[in-house]
């Protein structure tokens, strides 16, 4: 199997022997590096730990041990001031939008403009109008988040996180509890932020026709640990029977060994 | 703030512009204001944005190219774009056409129109809160009548946070009110030589007037709000809606027992908040008027009849009312964001402290013309 190592590139996203949990640890040891402009997936069952792994890689959840280097720096040994200006050059969308519910859909997408930048009023409506549109929610400015459907809010939380246009973006389910047209169109929108700004993604999620359309490499957790990395299609062919499982939608496990047995 | 170094250059009616350096966040304010200047003027009819000397682009350079481009077909005057990178092409990939479409105006409504919108909006809020009195007696009705049931101690439990956990608080307030009263009183009194009439004062004002509505302000501040943030939240994260989908009326389950516990605690604490504020009257009484404590007693119970003691906890019971009901109205109205819990709970103690004021000076009226026929 593929090492945990980024295949090449400038290292974007770094974790070091890296420990995550509350009180005890979720994910042990984990030793992962992300390559600036790839797109990696983190995979797993419901209560593996992605979602814990990914609240420490986004500064909200201190290791249990190890570190996580982030543009070259070492998240949290840093001071909180340096802390946020790295947290500036990436955006997240959480699993939950996040959006805050008592502002229009402008005024939560223009919000990073509006409090870290210095750029004119017009230029920020401007940008909000056509990040807006790029996720396909032209016209909707002045509604309020409570007054519009999960999907749309959920690609109003992606044109938020994106509106700075980071160098690295992570994506809590981006695309779980959509029809499959919203979620081929977020799809496509991540796509482009990496075609037009060179972003790197980082996407928990479950759902495999986004994983096979979006993701370069694929980190699949189980039993506190990295099972697996590599490429999807490497994934698809693992002949163990909970990754096997996985790709293949096969719940039960001997009917797992079964299939990847005649797959293999 | 950093410019992209630009170079202008005039072509007869056109101007060449020759971009140099990022143009991203940083730089998005000077190259904004630099490109506009040039489409204003009136001698330019050609703008030609010269890319091969750029560098990157971001989403905000993008945004200022957008503008500049509907400025100048505004004017009538053309844009061209030469020497784009793939870089650049893909950025503005990312402002689709369907950008340019205006998005849907916010239509801002005139004063008589707000006002006739603030009248309406009055006439649907009155007729709910209607609703939802009429509906809270009609469950009360059917609780008693033991047709329905109400969850098993959920009475006692709201009896003990909305009353138990209050007594400590209204029995201090009350009891320095009734100093202060008798400190105030006696130096007034005493100099007509009437000092002894400071207890009639302390009687009938505590019983009254005072305690009742001091009472009422401290339940509207402790269980008033605490109903109205509860029910809130409990709308925001669509709790009601699931008791409603279970067959469960939201009214029974969660409204009766409060407006039963809050009926029985507003008139219990103030009989408490009247009785303590007699003795804090008394303690001082004792103290600078030499006044006996038996004697004081003996005025009130002369002075304060059963008709007063009736007035006041009549009084308390509709401050109660008031309080329950505005809670409880306000925190069903809460609606879909965090915002709306916190204007619910805000909403509550000022329309309950108006109202209740609103029904003292009714009492107040009402007793002074029954006594005066």
């Amino acid at each position: 199997m593929t090492s945990a190592r980024a295949l090449s590139g400038d290292i974007i996203l770094e974790c070091r022997d890296l420990s995550v949990g509350y009180d005890k640890p979720v994910l042990e040891h984990i030793d992962l590096t992300i390559a600036r402009g790839e797109i990696v997936a983190l995979l797993g069952g419901s209560g593996c730990g992605k979602s814990t792994l990914l609240r420490t890689i986004i500064g909200l959840l201190p290791p249990l041990a190890g570190e996580v280097i982030v543009f070259g720096q070492s998240m949290y040994a840093l001071a909180p001031d340096e802390r946020n200006r790295l947290l500036r050059r990436t955006g997240t969308a959480f699993q939950q939008d996040a959006l805050f519910g008592s502002m229009t859909l402008e005024d939560n997408v223009a919000l990073p403009l509006r409090e870290l930048t210095q750029l004119p009023v017009a230029v920020i409506r401007e940008m909000t109008r056509m990040r807006l549109a790029l996720v396909g929610l032209p016209g909707l400015e002045h509604r309020m988040p409570g007054a519009i459907s999960g999907g749309q809010r959920k690609r109003a939380a992606l044109a938020r996180a994106s509106i700075l246009d980071p160098e690295l973006v992570f994506c809590d389910e981006p695309s779980a509890g959509l029809d499959p047209v919203v979620a081929a169109g977020i799809d496509e929108t991540l796509l482009t932020f990496r075609a037009a700004l060179g972003a790197t993604l980082v996407i928990v999620t479950h759902e495999l026709d986004s994983i096979r359309k979006l993701a370069d490499r694929a980190v699949m957790f189980g039993h506190g640990a990295i099972r697996a990395v590599g490429t999807v299609d490497e994934l698809a062919r693992d002949p163990d029977p909970e990754i096997f499982g996985f790709f293949h939608r096969v719940a039960d496990r001997s009917a797992a060994t079964t299939s990847a047995a005649s797959a293999s | 703030m950093p410019s992209p170094a630009t170079t202008v250059q005039r072509e007869g009616h056109s101007a060449v512009v020759h971009l140099r350096g990022d143009l991203v966040v940083t730089s998005a304010r000077g190259l904004y204001a630099t490109l506009r200047g040039l489409a204003r003027r009136r001698d330019l009819t050609k703008l030609v944005l010269d890319f091969s000397a750029a560098g990157r682009l971001d989403s905000s350079g993008a945004a200022v190219l957008a503008l500049l481009g509907r400025q100048l077909q505004r004017q009538r005057k053309s844009l061209e774009l030469t020497g784009l990178t793939a870089q650049h092409r893909a950025v503005m990939e990312l402002s689709p056409e369907r950008a340019a479409e205006p998005a849907e105006a916010v239509a801002v409504a005139g004063t008589l129109e707000q006002l006739g919108e603030h009248v309406l909006e009055l006439g649907t809020g009155v007729r709910a809160l209607a609703k939802l009195v009429a509906d809270t007696v009609r469950q009360l009705v059917a609780v008693v009548l033991r047709r329905s049931r109400i969850p098993a101690g959920a009475v006692r439990h709201h009896l003990a946070v909305m009353g138990v956990d209050a007594i400590f608080i209204v029995a201090l307030l009350s009891f320095l009110t009734g100093m202060t009263m008798a400190f105030q009183g006696a130096v007034q009194l005493q100099r007509f030589g009437a000092g002894v009439y400071v207890a009639d004062m302390i009687g009938m004002s505590m019983v009254r007037e005072l305690v009742p509505l001091m009472t009422a302000v401290i339940i509207t501040g402790r269980t008033g709000a605490a109903i109205a943030a509860e029910l809130g939240t409990m709308q925001v994260r669509s709790e009601i809606d699931a008791l409603a989908t279970m067959g469960i009326d939201p009214i029974r389950f969660l409204i009766v027992p409060r407006m039963l516990a809050i009926t029985v605690i507003g008139p219990a604490l103030t009989l408490i908040g009247i009785f303590i504020g007699i003795v804090g009257g008394m303690v001082v009484a004792a103290a600078v008027l030499d006044m006996p404590a038996v004697t004081f007693w003996a005025r009130i119970v002369e002075r304060v009849t059963l008709l007063d003691f009736a007035h006041g906890v009549g009084k308390s019971l509709v401050f109660a009312w008031i309080i329950g009901f505005a809670g409880s109205y306000l925190g069903l109205r809460a609606n879909g964001d965090a915002s709306s819990v916190g204007n619910a709970t805000t909403r509550t103690v000022v329309v309950s402290v108006f109202f209740i004021v609103l029904v003292d000076a009714v009492f107040a009226t009402i007793a002074t013309l029954l006594r005066q026929r």
